[in-house]
């Protein structure tokens, strides 16, 4: 079993220029789902009726799915950090193979997006149907945006990782990537329970 | 202090299922408002302190999601709670 170990340092990990995202994104995101929440109050039914549209089923899953890759990103940026130099070569393959894990799961979050989004427009839903599908698929379609630049992002981590271009003193990049993606989960943990559970 | 990124991960996980739950049941009322709205904030400083390791670093860092998930699910709380005049 992995442990976290609490040592206080003075600066988080990763660029600093990801935390500036991070804040920024919070901010924006944050004032959609207020905004999301207090425009329910305008029209209740119209709302709770359309939200039986959403399917709460693939919603979990994906929400399964995104906690589970943040977890195989913390287990693959630990690989590295604590990863002896005389064994590199066998620590970067097994970090990369959580990273590919990520990846793939990732993908798989996109695949179901999308098929829940194709199931909306062939019922002929657009962002003009109502005010809760205008909120839902600027949401869902936004936080779909980041997703895949987080696949992206963790394609391109896999490969550097693989051919052991991180270190313990040199994973900063690493470091940047895996703060985005959580960024990504942290954003659906909020956006799952108040777009498809609460009524 | 030492934590087992596996117990965060498994906390994770049986929160969100009963998040799930609640909504596959049809149970949601304000009682379960307030417990997804505690749970969504427990799941979100759990991300936080451990999966982004701000509980590693100067509390001013892990300050700002704290307050962010605060502000935002008490809005939302708020807004799920109060009566709505017809």
């Amino acid at each position: 079993m992995s442990e976290i170990l609490v040592d206080k340092k003075t600066y988080p990990h990763g660029d600093f220029a990801i935390w500036i995202i991070v804040y920024v994104e919070l901010l924006t995101f944050g004032l959609l789902f207020v905004g999301y929440a207090y425009s329910r109050r305008v029209n209740l039914q119209m709302f709770n009726d359309s939200q039986l549209l959403l399917n709460q089923t693939i919603g979990f899953i994906n929400t399964l799915i995104l906690i589970t890759s943040s977890y195989l990103i913390v287990r693959g940026v630990e690989t590295i950090k604590t990863m002896q130099l005389h064994h590199r070569h066998e620590a970067s393959m097994h970090a990369s193979k959580w990273l590919l894990g990520a990846m793939m799961l990732g993908s798989t979050f996109l695949v179901l997006k999308l098929s829940e989004f194709s199931h909306l427009f062939a019922q002929g839903i657009t962002l003009s149907t109502n005010t809760f599908f205008m909120f839902y698929l600027l949401l869902t379609m936004f936080h779909f945006m980041h997703v895949t630049l987080g696949v992206v992002i963790l394609y391109n981590l896999y490969r550097k990782t693989k051919s052991h271009g991180y270190t313990p003193a040199d994973c900063r990049g690493l470091e940047t990537g895996a703060i985005y993606w959580h960024l990504v989960d942290l954003l659906w943990i909020v956006l799952f329970p108040l777009i498809y559970i609460m009524r | 202090m030492k934590l087992h990124v596996e117990d965060i991960f498994a906390v994770l996980v049986v929160l969100s299922f009963s998040a799930f739950l609640v909504g596959y049941l049809d149970l949601f009322s304000s009682f379960f408002a307030i417990f997804l709205v505690i749970s969504t904030f427990l799941k979100g400083q759990l991300i936080s302190d451990y999966f982004m390791d701000l509980k590693e670093v100067d509390y001013r860092y892990r300050l700002i999601p704290t307050i962010w998930l605060v502000v935002v699910l008490s809005l939302i709380g708020v807004a799920y709670m109060l009566p709505i005049s017809e």
